[in-house]
């Protein structure tokens, strides 16, 4: 049979999600109309949601393929860490240094990433954003922290 | 005359070149700070309160002020260039914008956004200098059960911002409702679904959300089909708008104005809806309904202006009550106690330079954003041609500070990976962030009103029909759901979307 | 601008000239955390003797907002900073309140923290729509009897100012009402103003222009004297309910083992600021005053912290609500 697999795969995230929202609100006390608890409404909308994807995958049966396109593997590797190494950095190693390694792993995210190229983004963008944000805007954020201050000769 | 009078002692406050000066410097600021990705008005706000210590009270209001509209002006221009909208009223435009500067058209999508939000804050302001006080007694009308129906009409309305399946819009909406509601509840101080993080305790944060689903999937996006293109934009046409495009806003922006007027005077979302609303009245109304979402300048021009004239009566409930209607006028509150004002129903009467410099001065910071902003659109646009190589890493830098200046707060950089995944995956499979992120913002509060209306009727579902205001609205979103879900309707709906759907 | 640049240059020059002694404390702009969002009443309580203490240590004192999970997310923060004098908290009852609230907290609450003193201790009014029929306290108490849960509450949100000084009401007068809650006073007070909501408990810094504009009445102030912004508002015990006492107290504190000489002269700072008029008229403005000197001091704000975690936590268990 014919199938369109990226609706298929749409509805069937969708029912999934729903049910992980659903078996979220088991632990919380669903109340009455004139009381709800905090597990009424959300189990409706899970409910709602559930119905929506299978309908959804459903209507997926008998159609033809909807083009999906390519999923860029590198990019997407590189440009989901660069937030999260920015979360994990900030507050130790401090602005500047967490600012730099962000720009160079999205850099990274693209195919055409030389040293070079890599290196003059990380040098203009710590000097852009400690002006701008740190200087300008005063944001209270150690520009060096912690982990390092004590290996920066001077300190 | 008295609002003459008033009037007269507004303009002398606001016209004094001491205010005029810091007028400026707010909307200058405002707008700078506003264009960097990540960084909305609460945030900007937040961290130039300080500044305004030292200055007279009607000095620093006037200057917060106009870092608010200007703040908000510059979240536009971001949402348009880059996709990135810094707060959910820009999410809108970013729908439309970003596809007209996809196609070369950056510049007369900077220029419709500037003179709508122009047009609208000058009709506003007068709505705000002469109304002030009859419509705040309206907006006390709306109750609980009010705002319910309210949400929910926006909600069942939301479904316009897809141009893609009905079906995947409404599945967003509630996706993004669920979202909304992770974080303790605030009627029992149960914690749902936090997984036992306490960073997410309280609830999701929105920047980090929008960034992710908006920004950080359409840099994925764009990496799709690096080896192609270098740029975002090769080819730029006109920075101003044709004499076709002036006429085409023309409506949207009369309509949006009125739209965000009136729904900006409801504290606690009003303005969130108003540019929805708009975009949704827009589409519903226009001849050529399958142009929006691949950018239409009608789908600019309406929501930037109900922004903006509720961004303006948003000041109603704060200036006539001292109770603050969103995050902004909160803190506008917490500088006017700082500088020794009590904000409350008495400020009209007690200061008057103040209550009236601050109305007069919001018409004159929309006019100095507008001839601030003409000429800086060619700078903006110039931003597009810079190698798409060297942006897409300051974008992901200017993002993750500006999320972490929001709270301090770690975990929403965590956060914005989470639904920049997310939201890539949905994109793939053929549905469209804005109604997850208009679900996202209205979750909790369509809960909330729910549960305090039955809490308040002692469980009794008829309150929502025998309350007229509340009646009237379900009414309309009735009419909106037979619309959308009417058989021939429906019928070309598809036909036009059939290579989307 | 010019201060930012300023605060900016300082945290260069520390870096540059290294970090330094007790005795020179504080060489660098210290951070003081408010574990709430900015321009509520907690923030602007900080701001106020931050810019005062500043201009004292010689020393931007920057005030960073970490709110979320009712303070304690800041106030855990705090705790697992370096004891170096350069972080602090400025936190208000919840630091009590939180440690029967929260079943689990980031931070030992008794003795994760040094103490540095009082700031002030901000009144509370029992207040009703305008339009609510009972007259005075003794009525109101009567009608609430009454019509028992017909009477609605409004507060802002499980462990605010306003929930705990509900909970008490009704512990009092032994009758429960409808509780309504909000997410933040704000909203809560537009639907009180709005004749939405029956009647509400809240610091004087929300109700006092309110109840000066007619938008809504007050029955009782919950203090032992009246307070001076609201003087025909009569105290909870000459309205006819003693013991009905509750204020939103403010303290200082550094992490656990900040060095005694730094925390002498924050308290010093601290009892300095307090004395400073500008302080003192917006303190007035808010409705409330600052505390004396020997209440400025550690001692007493770790003899008032203990005692209010004694006499809330029965309160809270009682009514058999947790933030978690």
């Amino acid at each position: 049979m014919q199938m369109d697999t990226r609706e298929v795969a749409c509805g069937a995230i969708f029912v999934v999600t729903a049910a992980l929202f659903a078996y979220g609100t088991v632990d919380l006390p669903m109340g009455s109309s004139i009381r709800m608890g905090p597990g009424y409404f959300p189990l409706m909308l899970a409910a709602i949601l559930g119905v929506l994807g299978f309908v959804i995958l459903l209507k997926g049966f008998g159609r033809e393929q909807s083009p999906i396109g390519g999923i860029p593997w590198r990019g997407l590797l590189f440009i989901l860490a660069g937030p999260i190494i920015f979360g994990l950095t900030v507050r130790g190693l401090g602005l500047a240094p967490a600012i730099a390694l962000v720009a160079a792993i999205a850099t990274l995210a693209s195919s055409k990433a030389t040293p070079v190229l890599i290196a003059a983004i990380v040098v203009g963008l710590v000097a852009f954003c400690v002006i701008v944000f740190s200087y300008g805007l005063g944001l209270p954020y150690a520009l060096i922290g912690p982990w390092v201050a004590p290996l920066v000769p001077g300190v | 005359m008295e609002l003459l009078d008033n009037l007269y002692i507004g303009f002398q406050a606001s016209l004094a070149p001491v205010n005029l000066f810091y007028c400026f410097l707010g909307v200058l600021l405002g707008t700078l700070i506003g264009v960097l990705p990540g960084i909305g008005p609460t945030a900007t706000i937040a961290m130039l309160l300080p500044i305004t210590f030292g200055l007279k009270p009607e000095t620093s209001l006037i200057m917060l002020a106009g870092i608010y509209y200007g703040a908000q002006y510059g979240g536009s221009t971001t949402a348009i260039l880059i996709n990135l909208p810094g707060e959910s009223s820009s999410a809108v435009t970013a729908i439309d914008g970003y596809q007209m500067a996809k196609q070369g058209r950056a510049g007369p999508a900077l220029a419709t956004a500037a003179l709508g939000s122009f047009f609208a804050g000058s009709v506003a302001t007068v709505l705000v200098a002469v109304f002030a006080g009859p419509l705040t007694e309206i907006a006390l009308q709306f109750g609980p059960a009010e705002y319910f129906s309210l949400i929910f009409l926006g909600l069942i309305s939301s479904v316009a911002l897809a141009h893609g399946s009905v079906i995947k819009a409404l599945a967003m909406i509630v996706l993004g409702l669920l979202f909304g509601l992770v974080g303790t509840d605030v009627t029992s101080g149960a914690q749902r679904f936090t997984l036992g993080i306490p960073e997410i305790s309280d609830k999701l944060e929105f920047v980090a959300v929008a960034i992710g689903v908006f920004g950080l999937a359409e840099i994925l996006r764009n990496l799709e089909n690096e080896h192609d293109r270098d740029v975002m934009v090769t080819k730029i046409t006109g920075l101003l708008p044709s004499k076709e495009d002036f006429k085409a806003m023309v409506g949207p922006v009369l309509r949006g104005t009125a739209l965000g007027s009136a729904l900006g005077i409801l504290p606690g979302g009003g303005a969130i809806l108003s540019s929805f609303a708009a975009y949704t009245v827009e589409k519903k109304i226009s001849k050529h309904p399958e142009r929006f979402g691949k950018g239409a300048i009608e789908g600019v021009a309406g929501p930037e202006s109900a922004n903006n004239a509720g961004a303006q009566t948003s000041f109603i409930p704060m200036l006539t009550l001292g109770i603050p209607a969103n995050a902004v006028m909160a803190l506008m509150v917490g500088a006017m106690i700082i500088q020794g004002i009590q904000p409350g129903p008495n400020v009209a009467v007690e200061q008057p330079s103040l209550f009236w410099g601050v109305i007069t001065s919001m018409w004159i910071g929309n006019l100095m954003l507008v001839l601030l902003n003409l000429p800086l659109i060619g700078l903006w646009v110039r931003l597009l041609t810079i190698p798409y190589t060297i942006l897409f890493p300051a974008i992901l830098v200017f993002c993750s500070i500006g999320v972490f200046s929001v709270n301090s707060n770690v975990f929403d950089l965590y956060t914005v990976a989470f639904f920049g995944f997310i939201g890539y995956v949905l994109v793939k499979l053929g549905c469209e962030p804005a109604p997850l992120l208009l679900g996202f913002v209205l979750g909790p509060m369509i809960e909330e009103n729910l549960r305090r209306a039955m809490t308040i009727s002692r469980g009794d579902w008829t309150v929502f029909f025998t309350r007229p205001l509340s009646a009237t609205l379900l009414v309309i979103s009735v009419l909106v759901l037979l619309v959308v879900f009417l058989p021939s309707v429906r019928k070309k709906r598809e036909e036009v979307f059939v290579e989307e759907d | 601008m010019l201060k930012s640049f300023a605060a900016a240059a300082a945290v260069l020059a520390a870096i540059g000239f290294g970090s330094a002694s007790a005795a020179d404390y504080p060489t660098r702009p210290v951070t003081m955390i408010v574990p709430f969002a900015a321009g509520g009443p907690t923030d602007t309580v900080t701001r106020l003797v931050a810019e005062s203490m500043s201009k004292d240590l010689g020393q931007q004192i920057v005030v960073e907002n970490i709110g979320g999970a009712g303070g304690t997310l800041g106030a855990g923060r705090v705790a697992k900073s370096e004891p170096d004098g350069y972080t602090l908290l400025l936190h208000h009852i919840s630091m009590a309140t939180s440690a029967t609230l929260y079943r689990k907290l980031p931070y030992d609450t008794l003795g994760g923290f040094e103490y540095v003193g009082l700031v002030t201790e901000v009144p509370m009014t029992l207040v009703a729509r305008s339009d609510f029929e009972p007259k005075d306290l003794k009525a109101f108490i009567d009608y609430v009897k009454a019509n028992k849960d017909k009477v609605t509450y409004a507060n802002a949100g499980v462990g605010a100012a306003s929930h705990l000084c509900g909970l008490l009401f009704m512990s009092k007068i032994e009758t429960q009402m409808t509780t309504v809650p909000y997410k933040g006073t704000g909203p809560a007070m537009t639907d009180l103003v709005g004749k939405q909501v029956d009647t509400m408990c809240d610091q004087t810094t929300n109700t006092t222009n309110q109840i000066k504009g007619g938008k809504i009445k007050a029955y009782a102030t919950t203090t032992t004297t009246r307070v001076s912004s609201l003087p025909d508002v009569p105290t909870a015990a000459e309205a006819g309910l003693p013991g009905f006492e509750v204020s939103i107290w403010h303290g200082i504190y550094a992490p656990k083992g900040t060095s005694p000489e730094i925390v002498k002269k924050l308290s010093a700072s601290l009892q300095k600021a307090l004395k400073d008029p500008l302080v003192v008229k917006r303190f007035a403005d808010l409705g409330t005053t600052p505390v004396s000197d020997a209440d400025a001091t550690p001692e007493a704000l770790k003899a008032k912290l203990t005692s209010e975690i004694d006499r809330w936590a029965p309160v809270i268990k009682a009514a058999g609500v947790y933030a978690d």
